[in-house]
């Protein structure tokens, strides 16, 4: 990781400081939240974060494992969202801020965005839109 | 203070417009002075207080740590801890735009006469347009200005010559003089109607829509407590204005249409006009608000794009989100439920849930860790905790009353 910000010589808490945190592309595109966290346990040496996980399964399984299935089968319903946890191994971030946790993506390009596409693609390019974020 | 930093006084009037004078205290101030004269003041005083507190704290969390309160509780206490507050807030939202829509309806049918359900749909049009259309800053200047038509409202209560004795006895709680039920229950509706509790969550999204920084402390008093204030001295007009032209008549305000004339004695021709004039403009900046409010919360719950001067392209489900909302809760209008029975009945829902949203919030600004040397001191956490006791008394007193003396 190249950049820790803002934790100076207090210890990082995974629960506290990156469960739940936004979460942003290369581009500081808000594109979801830290939605899970999974760890790899190794043979004589301490826990390591393999990867985190985002999407809306993911957190319904943080409430309940009834919960999850009821979400994943809307989701397989619509079909706009084909992957279900969107797995980001924790070598792709890029910083970690006491606001944000940056990846190494493309927010449009990644699972997280195919409900921002979709409804992009089938609506919004259909409505005149206003001439908006072209100022300062 | 230059400019740009004076020019945020507009969202402290919009915030004020939006989440203090609305139609739950057009509706509640109005009822109050009508069947109790002055008497009610002081639950308007109180509310006004605490609101100034609560919302210069939001305030200064998001000038501090840039960050809105629904993105902060999410990081800092979890999904857990935050969906229930979440989606009580998002029924709140909801029911709030219901009632505000009615408002505006029931606005333009006062000066049409077309029923108020004939104009649910084209209401929910022009909500959406406007928030379609225009940038976060534009919203700011546009509801501000146009909010202050309501100050018809003061100009007629000092028209009226009202006894300032009684004023500022009314300022101080006292014990009815009949009716204990309904005297209670308004009290209660008042204080909900005041301290909405999307009004903080919405205030900290629009302070990081202005984007400010540490420099904003000092001017978000400022804002927190004029913004406020301007609120306040309508809703108290509005109270004397009612108290001294329906109560001697023994006009009790069972429906809008009464409240409707309470100007034409200050303003013969212009009163009618006036009255839906100040109703549409401060339903509709509340419809906004509310709007915006619940695009926030769900775009930062979930960690999407958000923000009112994005191009649509760049955050669709923001946009879906308040599209959804306006929709749904014109629907609500639209297939007959009255403004005015929906505005009380979210009223009483607001003082019950404030205790939901109000502890993460104070947890929040306690956070050392976030704010440093901003937290919280004693004044403003005694205050917090005054608010999160008093809705919790409102909360178990306002539910009974409902179903007892209701109105």
């Amino acid at each position: 990781m190249k950049a820790l910000k803002d934790y100076g010589d207090d210890d990082l808490e995974l629960a506290r400081d990156i469960l739940d945190k936004q979460v942003v592309d290369r581009e500081e595109t808000k594109m979801g939240r830290v939605d899970g966290l999974v760890l790899e346990l190794r043979e004589g040496l301490p826990p390591r974060v393999d990867h985190i996980e985002m999407g809306g399964v993911v957190l319904a399984r943080r409430l309940s494992p009834r919960l999850e299935r009821w979400v994943d089968g809307w989701r397989r319903r619509f079909g706009v969202r084909k992957v279900a946890r969107y797995k980001v191994p924790w070598s792709a971030v890029l910083e970690l801020t006491s606001y944000h946790l940056k990846l190494d993506v493309a927010a449009l390009e990644t699972p997280n965005f195919d409900w921002e596409r979709w409804l992009r693609d089938h609506v919004i390019e259909h409505i005149p839109r206003p001439l908006k974020g072209k100022k300062e | 203070m230059n400019a740009k930093k004076a020019a945020t006084l507009a969202l402290g009037i919009l915030t004020s417009v939006g989440g203090f004078f609305d139609v739950g205290n057009i509706a509640t101030s109005v009822q109050a002075g009508a069947v109790f004269r002055l008497q009610l003041l002081w639950p308007l005083i109180l509310g006004t207080i605490l609101v100034i507190f609560l919302v210069e704290m939001s305030g200064r969390f998001a000038a501090v740590t840039r960050q809105a309160l629904p993105d902060a509780i999410r990081t800092h206490l979890g999904f857990a801890a935050w969906l229930g507050p979440f989606l009580i807030l998002s029924l709140v939202h909801f029911l709030v735009l219901g009632a505000e829509i009615g408002g505006i309806c029931f606005a333009l049918h006062l000066i049409t006469g077309l029923p108020v359900p004939f104009w649910a749909l084209p209401v929910a049009a022009l909500t959406w347009l406007f928030l379609w259309r225009t940038s976060f800053s534009a919203i700011e200047n546009s509801t501000s200005l146009l909010g202050l038509v309501t100050l018809a409202f003061v100009v007629a209560a000092w028209l009226h010559h009202p006894p300032t004795g009684q004023i500022l006895a009314g300022m101080l709680p006292t014990l009815p003089h009949h009716d204990p039920v309904r005297y209670w229950f308004m009290a209660v509706s008042l204080l909900g109607a005041v301290i909405s509790p999307y009004m903080f969550y919405f205030y900290s999204s629009g302070a990081v829509e202005d984007k400010w920084d540490d420099s904003y402390i000092g001017v978000n008093r400022g804002v927190a407590f004029i913004g406020m204030g301007f609120g306040s001295v309508i809703s108290l007009a509005a109270i004397v204005v009612a108290a001294v032209v329906l109560a001697p008549r023994g006009i009790q305000v069972d429906d809008y249409h009464q409240a409707a004339l309470m100007l034409t004695q200050a303003f013969p021709f212009w009163g009618f006009v006036l009255f839906a004039a100040s109703m549409a403009i401060a339903c509709l900046g509340a419809a906004v608000e509310v709007a915006l409010s619940m695009a926030y919360t769900t775009a930062q719950t979930f960690g999407w794009n958000w923000g009112e001067d994005l191009d649509p392209r760049e955050d669709t489900r923001f946009c879906l989100i308040y599209t959804g909302a306006i929709l749904g809760s014109a629907l609500l209008i639209l297939f007959g439920v009255d403004p005015l029975k929906l505005t009380l009945l979210t009223m009483a829902i607001n003082a019950a849930v404030l205790p939901f949203i109000a502890i993460p919030f104070l947890l929040l600004m306690n956070d050392r860790k976030l704010l440093d040397k901003h937290c919280n001191g004693w004044i403003s956490n005694g205050i917090t905790l005054l608010t999160v006791l008093l809705s919790i008394v409102l909360a178990v007193v306002s539910i009974p009353l409902l179903i007892k003396g209701g109105s």
